[in-house]
């Protein structure tokens, strides 16, 4: 046998490695993407235009302007803007973003987009399902991008320059996220559009007005309240307020805190919402159809601003019976406006119903409509306060000025 | 007893070096002026035994100790007095005042011993020649080992001088389980390799096997441990350094006790220890001199940072340039941000830096110390500042390379580091042409070879690969010295225990 010596392996080594780069370079770095190339967009919006067509706004970051960046040349000084809206129009979303592609020199990136938002008007005339569709169908796109309804036109909350954030993007990515109300991914919405019940509940927002001095677009947009969606189109919406009690019933209140007035005494009492928890328990009783809610609520007390004695246990259940009363009409408020007046489940009724009844759920699914308005809603509030706090009595009255009981 | 006096006059060029010595001191003689031909620093010292026997001495200047030649041996011999000038055995007992002494027949016996630095005494009339163990030159002193510093732990290093250095492994294990065979490497150079192992601690094939295959090693010098460990390597093209080396007693000590066989280098402060895993060269010893929760947490530093050193460059680059979604939108705006100006794409960017990032440490530390520093400011100067502000290289880049080039010096073997270093490069261009695919593909690449890798019978990866769960307690944590019961296993036989079980410290322990 001949002995291999250092060169001929060497020599072979160096012709399996000389075939084997090639195929390394033979994708070509197809998707390869450098930074530099790509307009980072971090939210888009859609606006109706005409009967027939929509326009596409979207908010895309402007790397060079952006601060900070004292090291690059120096020149920037002052902060120019740091992001920039652009639109076009199209007959559908896929079209308006070939057409928005014209207007940039470079790749109109969407993975970093976190944030949808639709024009009311085109929530309420055209059905949202085929807009949806793309942007799940899209490689790009995230799924887990928050979406809203706006009030206004979504351009002219596009154009707004946030003061403490960076871009809009992030001012309702932030707020959404601060659970004060609904909080829809585009997953989520996906998911309540070919639900049980076809519905699904939007954050709603608008412009928040600035103070009378301060330019018009130096503000953000906030959440108002909740758009409402049924069959792919918005049928209305209801308030902040009202919203509270729908989050109750949906078990996704995160943050509130609640101001009551107790009877007998001049003031309020705030208290502050430490852990909740609600669930939905349905029954069918003679053919009647019926959902119970239970829920739970622990809470701080953070501000005492009556003359009542707050060590005492006595004071404290009755702020606990008038904090449940609260929590009861908010939910009450919910379910008149929305199950009786839109006749829309955004509560997930219709699912509690599929689980604990499925077959009876599948006779009458197709009469869900008329069934919903008449579900009897009972509830079952349980309120504890659990830290007054460390001051017991009233921290800046005189002492005989304080409520024993 | 009287040697038997051979035939005066033989002819010296026919001699060779295997033959005995001559009886006539001239021939001799001439035969080592033609041996030692144009080599002026052997020196020929002709005198008489008390002015009777005529007597040559041949020493090498600078290797022996020449004071103590002359009061010890030149001195006593020339004052002899004649009675007591019976044979050269009686005056080699009562003269010579050196403790050691030793005959020589051959004349490769006599040339080996001159070579070592013992000066060789032949008298006339007889066929053997007396070395003296009188050499002696000029060694370093035992420094601090420089490649390995410690904060708590022996400042002791290994030197140049093999005798010096099995003094300090002798001076560690008191045992004479201790062992220690003596080997000649080198055709010319005839350099001295001991392998040192601990008898029945060490398996005894693995000592065969390490003498069979220095015994194979045909070679003119071995001038560096370096040499020898390429030659006994099992995968002499693995990038991975498949033999510890080391210049601590206290390191190569504690190899001796797991069962390990040090091998020692004459001419080198470097002794070479076999068989290793990856994971030894992963440990340092001061995760044993320390308490066991800092050996344990350090070591998983380092694991998390060797993951770093190979893959953060090429995981930067591929997450850039391929997976942008994955990043934290805020993240990869400030990215954006400081990539907004360079002109290269991030591979050429991360290749850039990366290159000159080896060429400076590469000039840092071949340089005298008091240019090396210069070098590290130009260095820090030219590819930090001066880069960035240029708008040639982004700030993260910077960073990452900074991160890296940190992550690789925590990695306490010199030469462990190096494999990662060089194996960084290929990822980084998989990264730039295949993204996170191509990582991956890198990745399980450099697996499937750890896992044929082998040393001296090892498997690379144990106890990773073969798993052993109980060997454990010294690879993901540095279990506390009462715990660490058992030694590792390495190959076949071994003994198993290192010392007797609950020994936990206790107060129910005491006496009270």
């Amino acid at each position: 046998m001949r002995a291999i010596t250092f060169f001929t392996k060497l020599n072979i080594l160096l012709q399996i490695s000389s075939l084997l780069l090639p195929v390394t370079l033979l994708t070509g770095c197809w998707d390869r993407k450098e930074l530099n190339d790509m307009a980072i967009i971090t939210a888009a919006g859609i606006d109706k235009k005409t009967e027939s067509t929509i326009e596409l706004s979207v908010i895309v970051y402007i790397p060079k302007n952006a601060g900070v960046g004292e090291e690059m040349g120096g020149g920037n000084g002052g902060q120019g803007q740091q992001v920039l809206v652009r639109s076009a129009e199209g007959i559908s979303i896929a079209e308006a973003i070939s057409m928005l592609q014209q207007e940039f020199p470079r790749h109109l990136f969407w993975g970093h987009n976190e944030v949808f938002v639709i024009d009311e008007e085109l929530a309420r005339d055209e059905d949202l399902r085929p807009t949806i569709d793309f942007i799940m169908r899209h490689p790009q796109t995230r799924e887990r991008s928050h979406i809203f309804i706006s009030k206004q036109k979504v351009k002219n909350i596009f154009s707004l320059n946030p003061p403490l954030e960076r871009d809009l993007a992030e001012v309702l990515r932030n707020l959404a996220g601060l659970k004060i109300g609904v909080d829809i991914t585009l997953k989520d919405l996906a998911e309540m559009l070919i639900g049980e019940s076809g519905t699904a509940a939007l954050p709603y927002i608008d412009i928040l007005s600035p103070p009378e001095s301060q330019d018009k677009k130096q503000t953000i947009a906030d959440i108002i309240g909740t758009a409402v969606l049924k069959n792919g189109k918005m049928i209305g919406s209801i308030d902040a307020s009202t919203t509270r009690g729908l989050l109750w019933l949906r078990n996704e209140i995160e943050l509130a805190v609640v101001t009551v007035k107790p009877d007998n005494t001049e003031g309020y009492v705030s208290m502050q919402l430490l852990r909740a928890y609600s669930r939905l328990i349905p029954k069918i009783e003679n053919g009647k159809w019926k959902i119970t809610m239970q829920a739970k609520t622990e809470d701080d007390l953070i501000q005492n601003g009556t003359t009542l004695n707050t060590g005492n246990p006595q004071t404290i259940h009755r702020l606990e019976q008038d904090l449940k009363a609260d929590i009861d009409n908010k939910v009450k408020e919910a379910l008149k406006q929305v199950q009786h007046e839109m006749n829309a489940d955004i509560f997930g009724f219709a699912e509690a119903f599929h689980r604990a009844y499925p077959n009876v759920w599948k006779k009458y699914k197709q009469n869900w409509d008329d069934i919903f308005p008449t579900v009897e809603v009972t509830l079952e509030t349980t309120a504890k306060i659990r830290r007054p706090g460390i001051v017991t009595e009233p921290g800046a009255y005189p002492e005989q000025e304080v409520k024993t009981e | 007893m009287k040697e038997p006096i051979q035939k005066p006059g033989t002819n010296p060029s026919s001699l060779s070096l295997q033959d005995s010595l001559s009886a006539n001191l001239q021939t001799n003689e001439q035969f080592f002026q033609s041996v030692y031909h144009n080599c002026a620093d052997v020196v020929y010292r002709h005198f008489s035994i008390a002015g009777k026997m005529k007597a040559l001495l041949i020493y090498i200047e600078g290797m022996s100790n020449i004071e103590e030649m002359d009061k010890s041996v030149l001195s006593p011999l020339m004052q002899q007095t004649p009675a007591e000038l019976e044979n050269l055995h009686a005056i080699m007992e009562q003269s010579i005042t050196v403790s050691s002494i030793k005959e020589n027949k051959t004349f490769a016996e006599v040339a080996e011993q001159i070579s070592t630095g013992n000066p060789v005494i032949l008298v006339d009339q007889y066929s053997i020649a007396i070395s003296v163990g009188l050499s002696k030159w000029e060694k370093r002193a035992i420094e601090e080992p420089l490649s390995e510093s410690v904060v708590r732990g022996s400042r002791e290093g290994f030197t140049e001088t093999i005798a010096v250095n099995t003094s300090l492994l002798r001076r560690r294990i008191k045992s004479p389980q201790l062992k220690m065979i003596s080997m000649n490497i080198g055709r010319q150079t005839q350099t001295k390799v001991i392998v040192a192992y601990m008898d029945g601690l060490a398996d005894t094939t693995l000592v065969e096997e390490a003498k069979s295959r220095l015994q194979r090693i045909q070679i003119d010098g071995i001038l560096e441990s370096g040499y020898i460990e390429e030659f006994i390597e099992d995968h002499p093209y693995s990038p991975f350094p498949q033999i510890l080396n080391t210049e601590r007693p206290d390191v190569a000590a504690a190899n001796l006790l797991e069962g390990r066989i040090v091998i020692l280098v004459d001419g080198t402060p470097f002794v070479i220890i076999v068989p290793t895993s990856l994971y030894s060269l992963l440990q340092a010893s001061e995760d044993y001199y320390q308490r066991f929760m800092i050996g344990t947490l350090i070591r998983w530093l380092r694991y998390g940072f060797l993951v770093m050193a190979l893959l953060l460059p090429s995981g930067y680059v591929a997450v850039l340039t391929y997976h942008q979604e994955m990043v934290p939108t805020t993240l990869l705006l400030s990215f954006a941000k400081s990539r907004e100006l360079i002109p290269f794409p991030a591979l050429v960017e991360a290749l850039i830096m990366e290159i000159t990032f080896e060429a400076l440490r590469e000039a840092g530390i071949r340089l005298p110390k008091q240019v090396g520093s210069a070098v590290s400011i130009v260095g820090a100067l030219v590819i930090g500042q001066a880069a960035v502000s240029a708008g040639l290289v982004s700030a993260p880049m910077v960073m990452v390379v900074a991160i890296t080039g940190i992550a690789s010096f925590t990695i306490p073997r010199y030469n462990a580091a190096i494999a990662i270093r060089m194996l960084r490069f290929p990822i980084m261009l998989l990264a730039g042409t295949l993204g996170l695919l191509g990582i991956m593909l890198g990745l399980i690449a450099i697996i499937v070879h750890l896992s044929t890798v082998r040393s001296f019978g090892l498997p690379y990866l144990s106890p990773m690969g073969p798993m052993r769960a109980s060997e454990m307690k010294d690879v993901m944590f540095r279990a506390p010295w009462w715990a660490l019961r058992k030694r590792p296993r390495l190959t076949g036989d071994y003994n198993q225990n290192r010392q007797p079980p609950g020994q936990k410290p206790d107060p129910s322990k005491g006496t009270e």
